[in-house]
């Protein structure tokens, strides 16, 4: 059913060089509520087949750019290339999970030189995430950022370096996690 | 007492606010700020938001840098960064639209959302809604923000303020009277001084004797903005969401500070001009043309005098803008006053097309100039704004915006990360502070 409704997307954004609006869309694929139209929208941008922009008006996805090159003959097979970008990602989706809580920072110190982040490393870090043991997380020390391992011992809770020269910290008070680590960037020049 | 309303919620309007916006952005990248006083606005001189601690201190918006300091020593006075501000702000509109399209971004720090309907798709209560989303808003930007939810925009907003900080209030058309009835009808949102006073004559003091009054009564003595806020305080749906409606402006503004503040003619006047480019280009971004434009001058003492004049015809070229606005100018400025702002208002705008045929050849020169704004437009996307500018504005560009102490760039600015341009950032928004 769903690549009923995709083809009858294709089809406007084909005749009119434009995205439909959530009216529009109604109306294309026969919805009579707006939400329903909504949910279509949800389902197609999971799996990459349509994006939104910032104000959540419809974007054309991958599977709108190449539409009618698929399977040109030239060599007289067709060229599965076109077919399989589908399937490939950005550098941005890949490094980030939850888009609206990720953050960039920088690493000063040298705790976590031992799992290989070293000062000047960038960090992608979501805020707000559940950190589970053996996670590398960005804690709030005395009014400091600090990263260090997440340990869960039991019902005990504690932050641990990747540096022999770190005691490991065992929180007197509530500890607070602000950010899980997702990916680590080096860029060099 | 009896009901406004005998129906809880036919609409379910949510409207969010995020608290202290400015300051919280702030708190929340940098642990060393939290639970201080903090206050941005350090380049405008004036205080542009402030956290609560700060308002605990009895700092004020709009109050000046060296009351604050006064006040309260131990406040932390930064310069706004409005680059990561607006960062935050899209993902805050991004998060509720994961539960509903019907958003209408109010300001940089608040929208409403419409989740009518959206019980039985989410499963949960609106109630619920409502908790999920500001639980989202609260985890993914790392502050707090207040939500109401209510039948309408007007109760919603009062909803939203009635437990700030962090709050959530559900006004329930059936339970309306009892919130209103505690609230002075001042408080209500668009209601003013001038309404205000016409109210307390009449002996009305709260919301809820504002909302009782007869319907009769409302429309002869008040204008139809009131009578709708009249109609929303009984609990029904007036006011429609604008959503997603900022692909285009009604008007386009620039005003900017500058320290020190100064008499020079022609400084002042390219600080105008410089403004008016801006404008402009903003005009041009949204293929917009203005006819009319209002200039004001904004003295030391914070006195403001304006003009407004009539162009031609529409336009999206400060050139044209110029020509005009020069005269008016030498009419606006009285001599050795200290000026501290300019600012352009463009108004009566309207799509730019500039095919119309005349008599005067003032097609060839509109295409002549839009050709020419054309490559100013290219040339400013590959090597940043201003790359050309109009001699008129020269002064504004060769000094600083800002002399001294309120000249601080944002952190943000002097925390580049490898690759990174002053003028081109990763559009992810940083923690501060050192990391170790």
């Amino acid at each position: 059913m769903d690549s009923h409704y995709l083809k009858q997307i294709q089809a406007f954004y084909r005749s009119h060089k434009r995205m439909p609006s959530y009216s529009e869309l109604m109306a294309v694929v026969g919805f009579r509520s707006k939400n329903a139209a909504y949910k279509l929208v949800e389902r197609f941008v999971q799996r990459d087949w349509l994006d939104k922009d910032a104000t959540g008006r419809l974007l054309p996805g991958r599977l709108f750019q190449d539409l009618p090159v698929l399977g040109t003959v030239s060599a007289g097979f067709p060229s599965p290339a076109d077919e399989e970008l589908t399937d490939t990602m950005s550098l941005d989706e890949y490094l980030i999970g939850n888009k609206e809580a990720t953050y960039i920072l920088k690493v000063n110190g040298n705790s976590m030189i031992d799992a290989g982040i070293l000062p000047g490393d960038m960090l992608l870090v979501e805020r707000g995430a559940d950190p589970r043991d053996g996670d590398i997380v960005i804690a709030q020390v005395d009014r400091e950022w600090t990263m260090k391992y997440f340990r869960k011992r039991g019902a005990a809770v504690f932050l641990e370096a990747a540096n022999k020269d770190y005691q490991p910290i065992h929180p007197q008070e509530e500890l607070k996690i602000a950010a899980v680590v997702r990916a680590v960037i080096r860029k060099y020049h | 007492m009896a009901p406004l309303s005998l129906h809880d919620f036919p609409r379910a309007i949510l409207h969010i606010d995020g608290d202290a916006f400015f300051a919280s952005c702030e708190q929340s990248r940098r642990p060393k700020l939290q639970g201080r006083p903090v206050v941005t606005g350090k380049e405008r001189g004036i205080a542009a938001s402030m956290s609560y601690e700060a308002k605990a201190c009895g700092v004020t918006r709009g109050m000046r840098l060296a009351e604050i300091r006064k006040r309260c020593p131990e406040a932390v006075i930064l310069p706004s960064d409005y680059e990561t501000y607006s960062l935050l702000s899209k993902r805050f509109f991004a998060i509720v639209r994961r539960y509903t399209p019907d958003v209408e971004e109010y300001s940089i720090d608040e929208c409403f959302a419409d989740v009518t309907g959206l019980r039985r798709p989410l499963r949960m209560s609106y109630h619920q809604i409502a908790e999920r989303i500001k639980h989202d808003l609260d985890t993914a930007l790392g502050f707090t923000f207040s939500v109401g939810l209510a039948p309408n925009k007007v109760v919603a907003k009062i909803a939203s303020k009635w437990a700030k900080p962090s709050g959530l209030t559900v006004i329930p058309g059936r339970e309306l009277h009892q919130y209103l009835a505690q609230l002075p009808v001042e408080k209500v949102w668009g209601i003013g001084h001038q309404t205000t006073a016409l109210l307390h004559k009449h002996g009305v003091q709260t919301a809820l004797q504002f909302a009782r009054q007869p319907e009769a009564w409302v429309k002869k003595y008040f204008s139809k903005p009131f009578y709708q806020i009249w109609q929303e305080l009984n609990g029904a749906y007036i006011f429609e969401l604008v959503t997603g409606e900022h692909d285009t402006y009604h008007t386009i503004q620039k005003v900017k500070t500058f320290t020190q503040p100064s008499s020079h003619r022609e400084f002042v006047f390219a600080q105008l001009a410089k403004n008016i480019e801006n404008a402009c280009i903003k005009l041009r971004k949204y293929q917009l043309a203005t006819e009319r434009v209002l200039i004001f001058l904004r003295s030391q003492d914070f006195h403001d005098t304006d003009l407004e004049m009539d162009l031609s015809g529409p336009t999206s070229f400060p050139n044209d803008i110029l020509h005009v606005v020069s005269p008016a100018f030498v009419q606006l400025l009285t001599p050795a006053t200290l000026y501290r702002a300019t600012g352009v208002i463009l108004c009566k705008l309207s799509e730019a097309s500039y095919g119309q045929l005349d008599l005067f050849g003032e097609v060839i020169r509109l295409q002549r100039l839009s050709n020419l704004y054309e490559s100013v437009d290219t040339l400013r996307e590959k090597y940043g704004k201003h790359t050309v500018f109009l001699g008129a504005s020269f002064l504004a560009h060769t000094h600083a915006q800002h002399e001294g102490d309120r000249g601080h760039l944002p952190e943000r600015q002097h925390a580049l990360l490898p690759g990174e341009t002053t003028r081109k950032r990763l559009g992810i928004p940083m923690f501060m502070g050192e990391v170790r």
